[in-house]
């Protein structure tokens, strides 16, 4: 660790020095699309005299650094017709590019310039981008358009099937996945359970998923990263888009405040499946709804403010004797600001909660919980030259956990209030990232963050004998309850348990030749907060809680390998990347742990280990008529939680077990093709083993029940999931020169029917008294159709 | 948490999700499992009593077989022993002469195929059911009759209820276990909904006194069966340990449970 820390100071020492020698000159400005004025992510820049570029950053900022010439540079993006622009680099030069896209020139041969290759060169590795369009091509269940679910179609990633919240990186468990949504922490990423996901597909502009080698920048889960960024809205014309589906339908407006100054985007989404439920004779009620705002000014060519919200909820009520709410609520403002053409800055400030209710009518009471966090960043991205650029900053958040609080709703109620302590806690952490050119072909990023962790002083913290809040029953061969011993008393101010971690992060790429390369990384992250559940996929109810005086944080370290190459100018992508990671303090349950409202935790979990490896396989078609990619992972994911002392059993005998996310093979096929201006088709096929599961090895008696007695844990799994689908995009009048431009899009979700278990329930039938395995299967063949418009 | 997986049912309503299906399953060396429910009901003497061991069997067996020819005995504290007899070959093994005492602790001794079994309990007492209520206007479609037992929880003490539902329609008893955390010194109920209940039908609720190691054992018991399963929500299966060990051969470890009683029964009619 040392070492690492050593020679990133030692580099930053020598690197500006070496570049003095010569005279250069900066070349920076932001890039734009010319309809809309949406900055661009990702866009490259190249250079090509020196086979060499930039791209443009999360704001659409570029810079790049270069010896006084002329240059000949190219500006490209996938889905925008090629630019390309002689610079004169005699002094520092700002300039804004706007590019138009590609799709009114459908049939026009692109330039085919090195799109990739700087993906190629960049030590940046393990990561998938989506372009919001490609994600709204693929076919989905109901016609929902859903980020989450097309991510699961990337190599590395799985989830636990139809309705089950979340995904699953590499073998990690959903609570380890960092969602960012402009910046801020979503705690809860789903609606309706697991079916749909809260981002609402209009509002977004681009997705990144990190897997591994994840820049210092990011921390706090240990995963993988999903970054998320929201349009700024149009701020040239107003526009306006929507859908109309089966399940939910959606608005968006955009437009000028100011014109090409500032702009707004209001956009809403809302379900109305529970409409139907009248006719099915079914007093319930369930539903979403989310709301995505944005404002942005830009103030100068050196200062640019945003403020973003996003409110969402799911409401659920059942014959007036359950109501069910939850959701998250996000605010964030943001500026941008150029210290130098060399100099990006980008300020957060954001708070962002999420909340439990649930109303028991039939019991008279009810039940309030959540998280809340108060976020700031500050993050810099330093371009010193072509050959070097540092990004460095700060994080700070402060949460307050509120476990739960029961209280209840009538006089007769035979419940007592009753609160759960709260849990307060503050992180910080100080990063920093170098990515480094070392020659033409060497490129190395190298960086670390240094994160701390303080639990801060709550009411009534339990202590145990020996500090040991789970003792082992000998006799039973059981973990158990320690009782406490005491309680004792914080105040907000006093710190009652801190932790800090020095995570390094280090990326290489050597490029073998212009099509191809190798690259390796190696990442430690930390995470210090953990989600309660012992169940397969996140439940709305689940609680986070804060690492402290009994549970630690989890550490992860993970070492990845890939090689990269593209063929056929750029058609085709080839990435190839095996991994290796190992976690410290997993946390795990002791068999029949309660979790919900418990206020005891620490007596009911062990800390444990995890572990996974495997290889990926992605083969991508960017171009042509006919897109997409097959992407396949071999997998293991496993943990195992020792005895701490010889006598103690650990948990499953302290051996290693699959998690519930291990899926040994993962295929997924995802295409769609242009057959004429008018229409499109597209569709998926995936493959997955079936999931871990723990079946009965026998059955027995007791007090009149029938019980089945199971093996050790997940040492079964459900039979194999796979399923195709289909959608057709249908664009009547694709040359209409009218102000209203519709499409309609038909979908069949899980084409040949395939009933894919979401579990296997072992129990005995209540009328016939026998014992019976049943099959949970939640969508079979699907049909679906939605209408989607813009003026 | 049953109510969510309702919820979720509501969205599977539109494709017809569950269905019954093959699986292989492995199967265990059979296990020894004790049925030790000592149960005295109010306003009786207490003395018969009976204790029901069997063996682990197949998952898809249609019966458990019984375990015969085992030796049964309980002690207390006074050095009272109570023999247990089998009734010829049916694994049920019954005393007559058993002195049930509140807060005393008991302890059951089984010799089983040259294997010595043991688990120590304590009887506890149970507050009455006062009323039962009936809702029949429940339940996810709003049809369903619904039950309450009220009783009295008595105030300052922790104290854990074990409620059994028995109806003339299904075959199997509804069981559900109670602590006191959020009902102490309050008026509560027991909560029991059957489908297809009718005017006229008899339900049999009993209202048992248990020990929180008991509570703790059926909370996780009733969730590995067959009620709380399914959907996402399932939570990790596991092997319950009840509160008996063998002391011959400790991986040998037998299933079920040593409990003892104070029982407040109450027959309803569905109105």
């Amino acid at each position: 660790m040392h070492i690492s820390l050593r020679l990133i100071v030692f580099i930053l020492c020598i690197s500006p020095l070496t570049l003095l020698s010569q005279e250069k000159f900066t070349l920076s400005g932001s890039i734009t699309d010319n309809q809309s004025n949406e900055t661009l992510i990702g866009v490259n820049i190249i250079v090509p005299e020196l086979q060499s570029g930039t791209m443009t950053n999360e704001y659409g900022f570029y810079s790049i650094t270069l010896p006084k010439g002329t240059y000949n540079i190219t500006i490209s993006y996938l889905g925008f017709q090629t630019l390309t622009e002689t610079i004169i680099l005699n002094t520092d030069v700002v300039k804004n590019f706007k590019l138009k896209e590609s799709a009114e020139s459908l049939d026009e041969v692109l330039i085919e310039e090195n799109i990739e290759a700087l993906n190629i060169k960049k030590p940046q590795m393990s990561v998938n981008a989506l372009s919001i369009e490609t994600i709204k091509n693929m076919p989905v269940v109901l016609g929902e358009v859903d980020v989450i679910k097309s991510i699961t179609l990337l190599p590395g990633v799985t989830n636990a099937g139809e309705g089950s919240s979340g995904f699953n990186v590499r073998g990690g468990a959903a609570d380890q996945n960092l969602i960012l949504l402009d910046e801020a922490t979503i705690f809860n990423s789903s609606h309706l359970f697991g079916f749909f996901s809260v981002f609402n597909p209009d509002a977004i502009k681009d997705i990144k998923l990190y897997k591994g080698g994840i820049p210092a920048k990011y921390g706090g889960r240990i995963s993988s990263v999903l970054d998320i960024y929201q349009k700024e809205g149009n701020s040239s014309k107003f526009h306006a888009n929507g859908g109309i589906g089966l399940i939910s339908s959606r608005l968006l407006a955009e437009g000028p405040i100011k014109k090409d100054k500032g702009s707004f985007l209001f956009g809403g989404r809302s379900s109305y499946a529970h409409l139907f439920l009248p006719l099915f004779d079914l007093d319930n009620i369930a539903y979403f709804y989310d709301l995505n705002t944005k404002l942005s000014y830009r103030l100068n060519n050196n200062n640019s403010i945003f403020l973003s919200g996003y409110f969402g909820r799911d409401v659920f009520e059942i014959q007036d004797s359950f109501e069910n709410t939850y959701g998250n609520t996000v605010v964030n403002f943001r500026w941008n600001h150029l210290f130098s053409d060399q100099l990006f800055s980008n300020l957060s400030v954001i708070y962002s909660d999420y909340y439990y209710g649930l109303k028991l009518n039939f019991v008279e009471f009810d039940w309030e919980s959540g998280i809340r966090n108060f976020n700031l960043k500050y993050d810099f991205k330093h371009y010193i030259s072509n050959n070097f650029k540092l990004e460095y900053g700060l994080n700070s958040i402060y949460y307050k956990f509120n476990p739960g609080e029961i209280n209840p709703t009538t006089e007769s109620s035979g419940i007592n209030p009753y609160k759960l302590i709260d849990k307060y806690a503050f992180e910080n952490a100080l990063y920093i990232d170098a990515e480094h050119k070392l020659s033409n072909k060497l490129s190395v990023s190298y960086g670390a963050r240094f994160s701390t962790f303080h639990r801060l002083g709550q009411d009534e913290l339990n202590t145990y004998a020996n500090n040991n809040p789970v003792i082992f029953n000998e006799a039973l061969g059981i973990y158990e309850k320690a009782e406490p011993t005491g309680v004792e008393n914080f105040s907000r101010s006093e710190v009652i348990k801190s932790f800090a971690n020095i995570e390094p992060r280090v990326a290489l790429a050597y490029q073998l030749n212009n099509k191809s390369s190798v690259k390796a990384s190696y990442n430690r992250m930390s995470q210090y907060l953990h989600l309660l559940s012992n169940t397969n996929s996140p439940t709305p109810l689940d609680v986070w809680t804060p690492s402290g005086k009994y549970v630690k944080p989890q550490l992860l370290d993970q070492v990845a390998l890939g090689y990269f190459r593209t063929f056929k100018d750029n058609t085709f992508a080839l990435e190839i990347e095996t991994f290796y990671k190992t976690i410290q303090n997993r946390i795990d349950y002791i068999d029949g742990a309660d979790l919900i409202a418990n206020d005891a935790i620490e007596q009911v979990i062990l800390n444990g280990e995890a572990r996974a490896y495997g290889m990926e396989i992605l083969l991508r078609k960017n171009e042509g008529k006919l897109k997409g990619w097959l992407s396949y992972t071999l997998s293991k994911s496993e943990q195992r939680t020792q005895g701490r002392t010889t006598i103690e059993t650990g948990i499953n005998n302290g051996e290693w077990y699959k998690t519930p996310f291990d899926k040994t093979h993962d295929i997924s096929l995802t295409a769609s093709y242009d057959l004429n201006k008018k229409w499109s088709l597209s569709a998926n096929f995936l493959f997955q083993t079936g999931q871990p599961a723990t079946f009965p090895n026998g059955q027995y008696e007791f007090n009149g029940i029938i019980v089945p007695s199971y093996e050790a844990r997940n040492s079964s799994r459900l039979p194999s999931y796979h399923r195709l689908d289909l959608a057709v995009n249908y664009n009547p009048n694709p040359n209409s020169t009218k102000k209203i431009k519709g499409e309609w899009v038909f979908g069949i979700y899980n084409a040949y029917n395939r009933r894919n278990a979401a579990n296997i329930t072992f129990r005995e039938n209540r009328m016939s008294g026998t014992n019976e395995a049943v099959r949970l299967a939640i969508f079979g063949i699907v049909p679906s159709v939605s209408y989607n418009f813009k003026f | 948490m049953k109510k969510l997986i309702y919820t979720l049912a509501l969205i599977c309503l539109f494709t017809n999700c569950e269905d019954v299906i093959d699986v292989n399953l492995n199967t265990a060396e059979p296990r020894l499992v004790i049925d030790a429910s000592i149960n005295w009901f109010k306003n009786t003497a207490g003395n018969e009593q009976s204790i029901k061991l069997s063996l682990t069997a197949p998952f898809f067996d249609d019966d458990v077989p019984p375990a015969n020819g085992a030796t049964v005995q309980i002690t207390d504290t006074n050095n009272n022993v109570f023999n247990f007899t089998e009734d010829n070959d049916t694994g049920i093994y019954r005393n007559s002469n058993f002195i049930p005492i509140i807060n005393e602790t008991y302890t059951l001794t089984i010799t089983y195929e040259g294997e010595t079994f043991t688990g120590t309990e304590t009887l506890k007492s149970v507050a009455s059911i006062d009323y039962v209520e009936q809702e029949n206007e429940g339940g996810f479609s709003g049809e369903d009759i619904e039950l309450k037992a009220f009783y009295t929880d008595p105030a300052n003490e922790e104290n854990y209820y074990f409620f059994e539902f028995i109806s003339n329609i299904p075959s199997i008893p509804t069981l559900e276990v109670y602590e006191d955390r959020f009902t102490d010194g309050n008026q509560i109920f027991g909560f029991y909904t059957e489908e297809d209940l009718e005017a006229g039908d008899l339900v049999t609720i009993r209202n048992y006194g248990v020990s929180e190691r008991f509570y703790q054992f059926m909370f996780i018991l009733l969730q590995q069966g067959s009620e709380e399963t399914g959907g996402p929500f399932e939570t990790q299966p596991a092997t319950v340990r009840g509160n008996c060990i063998n002391t011959t051969n400790p991986n040998n470890f037998p299933f079920g449970y040593f409990r003892l009683s104070e029982v407040d029964e109450l027959i309803y009619t569905v109105q």
